[in-house]
């Protein structure tokens, strides 16, 4: 390659990030819509752990638990998931299998029927197995969590990241009631500090729109509720590209294929190249 | 031993041109001693071609082309056929590389002056493989029924009820359904897997005898036939095999550890090579909050989205790639490549392919009243750049050509 080459394609490059830096400020302007979370504001950021067979093993027996009754994950397979979460087969079969007519060779296909539910809940609860491929892992541990008491619906029960979901708050019991509530939160000035009054004191104001659970109503404490939901996320990421774990594996070894393949043909050309341009 | 397999070779090759083409078409095939790097997207794009045709044939053998089972059988092959996951995720990182590496092949083209006398054939192959690539691409788009699948199939084989008088017509031809269905899927699956092929192979097939005619360019223009040594040989030149292929070669290594990054970390390509929507299978009922093709349309959507009447925006896309075809006849420049070119074209150039980047994310997002006037700046360059060819071309300064490179 040659410098003249290098030197247009730089002058390029510094009209094009010029651009860039117009088209995602007229963006930033003039964005067309809101969050995937809604009135929940940005999605908490979700970081799966598909190494942690704890994690996932606790997030499968939540799942069957508490969501399978409605939640079919029909592209899943029973053994499939016992044998990847490293479950011995009796022991996943005894306690987290329900239905003993069941064989690990069969798809996760639920057992409710579909235009029952569509009747009962309005809609049929979705398939879960791609969930976290159609929303986004971030979506789902943000969702899960953001369920408050809300009475002027069906089940009393709304949600700040899917306003007027169908779903009850099925963990409601263990999350406790969580409500939204208006806070005293200080007016932040703009320098970016707290704005004060004359005698130091921090000036505030009412928001409201905060998430807060009553203490002691339900099973778990905040964090362990969290680390509920955590870890249901992270079956649900499993379940939605069961090779996910292997792939990411795997990669590693193909790039250093790769990299060894550029490497040796690099040596070689370069041999070659000697001899004819001498 | 080597005295029979020698015999052996004598006996095909008095009734099969084997040393002859290798001669002709390697290893005394004469190509320019000093190109750059974008001179190895052409030889990459192949690659990537091999790569769509093996892992294609292998997704084909547990693919479901039905209505009901199609969407089912993409997960099956993702969780039950033993690294189906791998076959898949190489299928679906290849369509976007592919397209990647053909757009650069396609710019080099535009930089070098590729199309220039006497490549116009190679050019215009080149152009109808890349049509051929789209209609390939939107096809396969369509086959693991998702919910983008079903609505990109649908805004697309809509434009075509736009056409005037033969439009609805035409519509249900393509269909084969008054709406999409399982008999669209199986007969885009016909069209996916065999008669585009078929065709691409050939149109490759053409582009590569064409170059060999005509032979390879270089980034300077210069016309390597013109000082030979006593042999007749290009003094500027060396055989392509093995100095091209092992050129090449290096290219490949770090083009496919980029694609080992991407399909073994990045798949989904931030929702721009396997969109979340198409996790969904495809639902008739439900519409997704935002249809938006991938990525390497959506230049080409921006710009029927800047259009308010459909037909004018379907003819100002089709304009879009037909105008390509055109294009060595609308260069009227004395030289070839943008070095010695004059400064119009150099701004030209810059500004088409600013345009063009911007197209492609505008084609990617919800639209505004500010983005539409964008896209609509964006596509008057684009058409610009081509109508405005013949004069900015001929009456610019162009620099003196090298006799040698």
């Amino acid at each position: 390659m040659n410098i003249r080459s290098l030197k247009f394609l730089d002058n390029k490059f510094k009209q094009y990030l010029f651009l860039l830096g117009i088209v995602f400020f007229v963006n930033n302007i003039d964005s067309a819509e809101g969050g995937p979370c809604k009135d929940y504001g940005d999605c908490d950021e979700f970081k799966y752990s598909l190494n942690d067979m704890a994690s996932l093993q606790r997030g499968a027996s939540t799942f069957l638990n508490y969501c399978y009754g409605c939640h079919s994950l029909q592209y899943s397979r029973w053994g499939r998931v016992a044998t990847d979460l490293q479950i011995p087969e009796e022991i996943f079969f005894e306690n987290l299998v329900f239905d003993k007519t069941i064989k690990p060779g069969d798809l996760m296909i639920g057992s409710m029927s579909k235009e029952k539910s569509a009747e009962w809940f309005g809609v049929a609860p979705p398939d879960l197995t791609l969930i976290s491929r159609v929303r986004g892992d971030d979506w789902i541990y943000s969702y899960l969590r953001a369920y408050y008491e809300d009475s002027s619906k069906q089940y009393g029960v709304n949600n700040l990241v899917y306003p007027g979901t169908a779903m009850p708050n099925v963990l409601a019991a263990l999350q406790g009631s969580q409500k939204l509530v208006c806070k005293d939160v200080p007016v932040i000035a703009k320098n970016g500090g707290e704005k004060r009054d004359d005698y130091g004191n921090t000036i505030t104001k009412q928001k409201c729109g905060y998430l807060e659970v009553d203490e002691g109503s339900g099973e778990l404490s905040k964090e362990q509720f969290d680390k509920l939901i955590y870890d249901l996320t992270n079956f649900l990421v499993y379940v939605g590209e069961p090779a996910k774990a292997t792939r990411e594996r795997m990669g590693w070894y193909v790039i250093f294929y790769f990299l060894i393949f550029t490497a040796l043909s690099a040596l070689l050309y370069r041999e070659y190249h000697k001899d004819y341009y001498k | 031993m080597s005295e029979m397999v020698g015999r052996l070779f004598n006996w095909v090759n008095d009734r099969l041109p084997v040393a002859n083409t290798f001669e002709r078409h390697l290893s005394k095939h004469p190509v320019p001693s000093k190109v750059n790097f974008w001179y190895l997207f052409g030889a990459l794009a192949s690659v990537v071609l091999i790569i769509q045709i093996v892992s294609g044939i292998w997704l084909i053998m547990p693919y479901s082309n039905t209505e009901e089972e199609a969407f089912a059988s993409i997960e099956y092959i993702m969780r039950d056929v033993d690294y189906g996951w791998v076959i898949r995720y190489m299928h679906t990182t290849g369509a976007s590389m592919f397209f990647a590496v053909v757009y650069l092949h396609m710019f080099r083209g535009l930089l070098y002056g590729s199309y220039q006398k006497p490549k116009e054939l190679v050019w215009i192959f080149g152009c109808t493989i890349y049509l051929a690539m789209m209609a390939e691409g939107f096809l396969g788009y369509v086959l693991p029924y998702g919910q983008m699948s079903y609505w990109g199939a649908q805004v697309i084989i809509s434009l075509f009820g736009a056409i005037p008088y033969i439009g609805e017509s035409l519509e249900l031809w393509i269909r084969g359904d008054y709406y999409i269905s399982g008999i669209t899927v199986s007969r885009f699956f016909a069209l996916h897997v065999v008669a585009l092929p078929l065709v691409l192979i050939a149109l490759v097939f053409l582009h590569l005898v064409a170059l060999h005619e005509v032979g390879a360019g270089n980034p300077e223009g210069v016309d390597i036939e013109e000082h030979l040594d006593e042999d007749g040989v290009p003094l500027d030149s060396v055989p392509f095999f093995p100095y091209k292929v092992l050129n090449a070669l290096v290219g490949i290594g770090v083009f496919m550890t980029v694609f080992a990054i991407i399909m073994f970390f990045f798949p989904e390509g931030g929702g721009y090579f396997i969109e979340m929507a198409n996790f969904e299978e495809a639902n008739p009922l439900v519409t997704p909050e935002h249809i938006a093709p991938v990525w390497y349309y959506s230049p080409y959507y921006a710009m029927l989205r800047a259009v308010p009447d459909k037909l004018g925006g379907l003819i100002v896309m089709g304009s879009a790639v037909a105008i390509l075809f055109v294009v060595p006849w609308l260069d009227k420049s004395k030289v070839a490549s943008i070095r010695y070119k004059g400064i119009y074209s150099k701004v030209a150039l810059a500004m088409f392919g600013i345009s063009f980047i911007t197209l492609g994310y505008l084609g990617t997002v919800g639209v505004t009243e500010v983005r539409k006037t964008m896209s609509v700046i964006c596509t008057i360059i684009y058409f610009a750049f081509f109508l405005l060819m013949p004069i900015y071309t001929k009456y610019e300064k162009t620099l003196e050509v090298p006799k040698r490179l």
